[in-house]
């Protein structure tokens, strides 16, 4: 038996309030996998995807969350280890995109073959990079955000613009970029006498990838370059004191993060087949940024799965009754968590199913005219629901009606010290949260799963800051 | 043949001087206390030898050859190790990682050796992993075994000095610059990180260069104290010597018929 000191006893908080809650023992046991069979696990259930569906679609998705996710994966080099705000970092992307285009398509004329133009763009992309970083050298914290915003801003503006480029030596103005119009026909990646072609096949070269980039900058981080890295990001002049030569470590995160990006623009462009200036603009930017701090910046596992989440479930959401699922399953999670004990959760629910009938009972006999019968729901869930819910004549009305009374009424809810008055509250507040998603949000997906999307990650940055495998971080004790 | 040798250093920050024609030789294995109020200057002695300031004017000389102009990086890896006053750990790396991080001078694996885990590589790391551990074995048993992977922002107050120190050791200085190491800290530990200067000293071989308001530390291992007021020598000697002092009395005190006036 080891001795077992109260400095250890108090070392061990974090453990020991992990081992109480089930799914927290169960990230525990994960935990204890190897880390090569977790990353083989991962790869080999990613790669099983084209072989389960045959739909071009799906794997369409798969492959836009595989790229993603490494492009993240590069931002969370320069973010999340190095700690510089890299704003411009799509630019890198795009760079990327437009100079693989411009070696292959019938732009310029030059079809390069794969093998010497994609090492040629990382290199130039990481040159780009190189010349940002070294601009910003002298640049600290928020005022490297802002050059490096407006670099990304010059780029899409840039590639918007330069139509009409009077060159010496021609006498006719020339198109560099294409303008709004991109650049189209680019050829697709090819090599050894393959030629991707179908989506299957960019599925499986993206997933390769992400697979050499995860090794490559899990080997980075955990080496002596990496762990400067994060010392930087620490205390800059810590790091500088102890001897770790920070300009040219900030250089060469700025340089490998765009060199990254780079090469996943240059995929982009060969799947895509063509590249327009909107896919490199500020949205992406800010996507990319969301996925980093809603997987926890810094954690590699966290990134991909931050990448997973903004990439599918957008397309999830798309489908009215998956998101239904999504809706009352998150919603029945979310009461679950946060009522107990559990006595209370069933009545609670009861209280809003039975109340919820009454209701429809009650309003049908008394005033049929206020209840529509639409037609029958194909899923068990939806013909519940239809026998659950009074759906009016004008139902975007008040529906709209019953969105501006749920806000505060959930308002009250988080605030109200009195757990009998939330109980019953919560009753009615349920039901007119199911109202206001039949009548408004599951008509509306496109706007539904943005607002779901924020409502999402606005309540996860409340409860989990560091993001959702993040490790979390202390400024200054 | 001093290791360490200021001459005539001057730093003004706009119209303030700050070290004012300051002359300081450390000799191999010596300790050299540097006191002095508040503002009188030493943190900035400090940083002027790391190379985060450069002096106005004066030379800096380090093992014979000058440090004027070279990076603060570069002067750490000639052979300079310091610790903050204001301690600056990388809080949220793990105790050991905190003191590999600062072997990066020592160490020499590239990109492509780092993302291949070449056998050199591996080699360096498992090295520098055992020169880590060592380093903290120096500090007994509070820096050891579960406290390794434990991030550094869970330490107490005094082990999150001894990890600053650990981290300035790995750098392998010839001179360390502590500043300040017993602040902070109760009786005892301060009577621990006393032995423990001498310690450095004896057993590391390090010449030490170190800024304290403790008098008893400063009793207890000085070889020469030098006192500091508004950036000027007031004062070189032993400790008795310094102590005594008039200047060194009245720049802490006050001057005698001041006093009486009152």
């Amino acid at each position: 038996m080891e001795k077992f000191g109260r400095d250890e006893w108090v070392a061990q908080i974090e453990g020991r309030r992990k081992a109480r809650g089930p799914w927290l023992r169960l990230a525990e046991q994960w935990q204890r996998v190897p880390l090569g069979l977790r990353f083989a696990l991962f790869i080999i259930l990613a790669a099983a995807v084209p072989l389960a569906t045959d739909n071009d679609y799906v794997i369409r998705v798969a492959g836009n969350f595989v790229l993603y996710s490494i492009l993240a994966l590069g931002l969370n080099l320069v973010v999340g280890y190095a700690g510089l705000l890299d704003l411009g970092y799509v630019a890198f992307y795009g760079l990327g995109g437009y100079a693989y285009a411009y070696l292959s398509s019938d732009f310029s004329g030059l079809h390069w073959p794969t093998w010497a133009s994609i090492p040629l763009v990382m290199f130039l992309t990481a040159l780009v990079g190189l010349l940002l970083g070294s601009t910003s050298l002298r640049l600290l914290g928020d005022y490297l955000a802002i050059v490096t915003l407006g670099f990304g801003q010059i780029f899409v503006q840039l590639t918007n613009n330069m139509t009409r480029i009077s060159l010496p030596g021609r006498a006719e103005p020339v198109d560099l970029t294409g303008g709004p119009n991109g650049i189209v026909n680019i050829d697709p990646i090819s090599f050894l006498g393959f030629s991707a072609s179908t989506v299957t096949h960019y599925y499986y070269l993206l997933l390769a990838l992400l697979a050499l980039i995860l090794i490559v900058v899990y080997h980075l981080n955990n080496s002596r370059v990496g762990r400067a890295w994060r010392s930087l990001r620490e205390d800059e002049l810590a790091a500088e004191a102890m001897g770790m030569p920070t300009r040219w470590l900030k250089l060469l995160a700025f340089a490998i993060g765009a060199g990254i990006a780079g090469l996943s623009g240059s995929v982009f462009a060969a799947w895509q087949g063509n590249v327009f200036p909107n896919n490199f603009d500020v949205t992406l930017l800010i996507l990319l940024y969301t996925m980093v701090i809603l997987g926890g910046m810094g954690s590699l596992p966290g990134v991909v799965m931050g990448a997973f989440i903004l990439s599918v479930m957008p397309e999830v959401l798309r489908e009215v009754e998956l998101s239904r699922y999504l809706f009352y399953g998150g919603m029945l999670f979310v009461l679950a968590t946060m009522i107990r004990p559990w006595p209370r959760l069933v009545l609670v629910l009861v209280g809003v199913l039975v109340g919820g009938y009454l209701l429809k009972l009650a309003v049908m006999a008394l005033w049929p005219t206020l209840v529509t019968t639409p037609e029958v729901a194909s899923s068990f869930l939806g013909r519940a629901l239809q026998a659950w819910l009074i759906i009016p004549p004008q139902a975007t009305l008040i529906g709209n009606l019953a969105f501006v009374v749920v806000v505060p009424s959930l308002l009250f809810l988080s605030r109200t010290r009195y757990t009998i008055v939330r109980l019953i509250a919560l009753i009615p507040t349920l039901y007119l949260l199911a109202f206001v998603w039949e009548t408004r949000l599951a008509v509306e997906p496109s706007i539904t799963r943005l607002l779901l999307l924020g409502v999402l990650l606005v309540v996860l940055m409340i409860y989990r800051p560091q993001g959702l495998l993040g490790q979390r971080r202390v400024e200054i004790i | 043949m001093a290791l360490l040798e200021l001459s005539n250093v001057h730093k003004h920050f706009g119209g303030l001087l700050v070290v004012h024609s300051l002359f300081l030789t450390v000799q191999p294995g010596e300790i050299v206390s540097l006191i002095g109020p508040n503002g009188a200057g030493k943190t900035t002695v400090f940083n002027l030898i790391t190379g985060l300031y450069a002096p106005d004017q004066g030379d800096i000389r380090f093992d014979d050859s000058s440090l004027l102009g070279l990076e603060p990086h570069q002067i750490t890896q000639r052979g300079i190790g310091r610790t903050f006053q204001t301690l600056r750990l990388f809080l949220n790396m793990s105790v050991l990682e905190n003191v590999m991080a600062a072997a990066y001078g020592r160490t020499c694996a590239n990109l492509a050796q780092i993302i291949f885990r070449t056998p050199g590589f591996r080699h360096e790391e498992a090295h520098i992993r055992a020169l880590a551990e060592e380093k903290l074995a120096f500090f007994g048993e509070r820096l050891q075994g579960y406290r390794f992977d434990q991030p550094a922002y869970s330490l107490s107050y005094a082990n999150r000095r001894r990890l600053e120190i650990a981290r300035a050791m790995i750098t392998e200085p010839k001179l360390l610059l502590l500043d300040e190491p017993s602040a902070g800290m109760n009786p005892n530990e301060t009577q621990e990180i006393t032995h423990l200067i001498g310690q450095l000293r004896d057993q590391k071989g390090y010449a030490i260069l170190l800024i304290e308001h403790d008098m008893n530390v400063i009793a207890g291992i000085s070889d020469r104290v030098i006192a500091l007021d508004y950036g000027l020598k007031i004062a070189e000697g032993s400790y008795h010597d310094v102590v005594t002092n008039e200047q060194v009395i009245e720049a802490y005190l006050g001057r005698k018929h001041e006093i009486r006036s009152r």
